[in-house]
């Protein structure tokens, strides 16, 4: 069945009708083609949104406070309400039940200076969870300990980009910076995607607070929620969210001065948006493919009913019904299997193209699920099979008489 | 060689069957030359199906050589045509996107020769025909007794013993025809049993033997030019 002769024959009949093969197959890759650029772009943007979220674990909440926009309790509104120490150890110890948390806080545009070299980056105090809730892969040294904040220590840990700007050739890991005009002591780096991630400077929050500005301010708060569900999470933040509300004379209705941030809900509603683009990108490939198969199965009972004489010329010849199912059978699946692969090949090779001009905030590594688009395309050689198979087991049914009498 | 016994073979029609064979009786011995003629409808082309197991038949016997071709499956029939027949058309019904050589080496292909054997004895039997300078020609860029040269190569490349030709000259001039018909009594000369279906009396009349039919019934068997009593060679009477 799949010896050499065979596909000298099947080359002999799909080169008589170029145009027509070459429509045929233009039909079957564009679908493959479709699907595969298509669900590159879906994956890029799933990418994108999950490295945007990749910068934070999932199971936390961002506490963000900011100005009041509604009068509440004699209070005027445009009120900045500033969280301190004091809340967090409120929250922390008696509104919730959290397994990590951080205070944060943050200078923008600092300079930061080494040796001879200087540059602009921002200071971010923190607590030593942190690193758990931020996901900061640490690519050397240590991380800071709760010693650091007791002692209020100045110590640092810096991204990789103040290593390749400042420090290029010597050792960062014990070597002093001044942030600010102080000096600080190296103790760690990481490295991490994102826009900002590598350019940070992370010091303990209390050394921050002592040595920056002497207050007891809190920009945010970040709380682990750890195995709770969303409903669990969801409670967390109606407790911190009340609690801050009630501390501070904030207005319920006021959606600016108190901002509680579920990472878990965007998460789930990111999941269910992508859920829709990806249900969405089935439903146009399914039918893109759909198209192509009814294309090819047109064409096979364009090409069948054509090709009726001679069948019943190669029955008198000596040809079984086998032969020349196996025959136009062998040759969808051949059209199929040749031009879908060429629409595999070719969406692959455009995405690849395409990628390093793509990248964006929201959009990363549009990537092709090989196994989802193999199996796309198994299903479009099945479904040529199939379409060939059925005109070709009317064709040979008919006697061989009849079928040189066809017209 | 082919004998027939009682073959009748039906149409079936909205409301009921057509008859076309009645209980034909036919003896054809090898090395004959036998011209089938018959009005249209008559029945000729059927019985020529039915002797070139293109076609069923629903009473009767046939026996090919010493086989019985009764009750055949669709690939034991399509082994025989192989190997025992060969068919010449009227419109030729050569393959249109393969070349004469490849037309001709087609039946081989079905008999699992090798290419290139496939090739040398195609080109031998194009050689045969005078045909061997058009063995890349596809049947487009050839004339019509070209074709039917090239047709008749195809018929005989698997060395049947029994050549059945449907209106081999149908479709060609009168030179072309006697061409083609020359050919078909040097194939006849050879030993291979050659049956042709035919309206045309001079066509008929080359033959050895003329048999023909009427309303499915054969009305006529005795050399060509002689009437003769079909009973005396075993064929049916008429009703």
């Amino acid at each position: 069945m799949f010896n050499r002769e065979t596909w000298i024959e099947i080359a002999h009949t799909v080169t008589a009708n170029p145009l027509r093969t070459a429509l045929t197959g233009l039909s079957v890759g564009l679908g493959i083609f479709i699907l595969v650029v298509m669900q590159g772009l879906g994956f890029g943007l799933q990418n994108g949104v999950q490295q945007d979220f990749g910068d934070e674990a999932k199971n936390t909440v961002w506490v963000r406070t900011g100005r009041t926009t509604l009068p509440y309790r004699g209070r005027q509104p445009n009120r900045y309400v500033q969280m301190r120490n004091e809340d967090e150890q409120r929250i922390t110890e008696q509104v919730v039940d959290a397994p990590a948390w951080s205070g944060r806080r943050m200078m923008w545009g600092s300079t930061v200076g080494y040796k001879n070299e200087q540059g602009n980056y921002p200071i971010v105090g923190v607590e030593p969870d942190f690193d758990e809730l931020e996901l900061l892969p640490l690519k050397g040294g240590r991380w800071l300990h709760a010693d650091d904040l007791a002692k209020e220590s100045k110590v640092c840990v810096v991204g990789e980009n103040l290593l390749d700007e400042l420090f290029k050739q010597d050792e960062a890991i014990g070597a002093f910076i001044t942030l600010r005009g102080i000096t600080f002591r190296v103790v760690g780096h990481f490295s991490k995607n994102g826009r900002w991630g590598n350019s940070m400077v992370y010091v303990p929050l209390t050394t921050m607070q002592r040595v920056f500005n002497g207050s007891d301010e809190v920009d945010q708060m970040v709380l682990s929620t750890g195995d709770l569900d969303l409903e669990g999470s969801t409670a967390m933040v109606d407790a911190v969210d009340g609690d801050l509300r009630m501390r501070h004379s904030v207005h319920p209705d006021d959606v600016r001065a108190v901002r509680v941030r579920d990472n878990q809900e965007e998460y789930a509603m990111f999941d269910r948006i992508f859920t829709g683009i990806r249900l969405f990108i089935w439903i146009i490939g399914g039918f893109t493919l759909l198209a192509g198969a009814i294309g090819v199965a047109n064409i096979m009972a364009i090409v069948v009913k054509e090709r009726t004489v001679e069948i019943g010329v190669r029955k008198a010849l000596g040809a079984t019904s086998g032969s020349i199912l196996s025959l136009i059978v062998i040759e969808a699946i051949a059209l199929t299997l040749i031009s879908g692969a060429l629409g595999l090949i070719s969406g692959v090779a455009t995405l690849n193209a395409v990628a390093p001009y793509a990248e964006h905030d929201y959009f990363a590594n549009p990537e092709v699920n090989l196994r989802v688009t193999v199996t796309a395309l198994a299903v479009l050689v099945v479904a040529g099979a199939i379409s060939g198979l059925v005109p070709a087991l009317r064709a040979v049914r008919i006697r061989p008489i009849e079928a040189l009498r066809y017209e | 060689m082919l004998a027939l016994r009682g073959i009748e073979k039906s149409y079936p029609l909205a409301g009921g069957t057509l008859p076309v064979l009645k209980g034909i009786d036919l003896n054809i011995d090898q090395g004959e030359m036998v011209a089938i003629m018959g009005s249209s409808g008559s029945g000729k082309s059927t019985l020529l199906n039915v002797l070139g197991l293109l076609d069923g038949f629903d009473e009767g016997s046939y026996t090919l050589g010493d086989v019985d071709m009764s009750g055949l499956s669709e690939k034991q029939g399509a082994r025989y045509r192989s190997r025992f027949l060969g068919f010449v058309f009227q419109s030729f019904n050569l393959i249109a996107f393969k070349t004469a050589l490849e037309n001709v080496a087609l039946p081989l292909f079905y008999q699992k020769v090798a290419r290139r054997e496939r090739q040398k004895r195609a080109l031998e039997m194009l050689g045969k025909m005078g045909m061997e300078d058009r063995a890349d020609h596809l049947p487009s860029e050839l004339s019509g007794g070209q074709k039917q040269r090239v047709a008749i190569a195809r018929a005989l490349i698997t060395s049947p013993r029994v050549i059945l030709a449907d209106e081999p000259t149908g479709a060609l001039d009168s030179t072309t025809s006697q061409e083609v018909m020359q050919v078909l009594r040097e194939v006849n000369a050879s030993g291979i049993t050659v049956i042709i279906v035919t309206h045309e009396a001079d066509i008929a009349a080359q033959c050895d033997r003329t048999i023909r039919l009427h309303d499915g019934v054969i009305i006529e068997d005795g050399r060509s030019g002689e009437v003769v009593e079909p009973t005396a060679r075993g064929a049916n009477t008429p009703d």
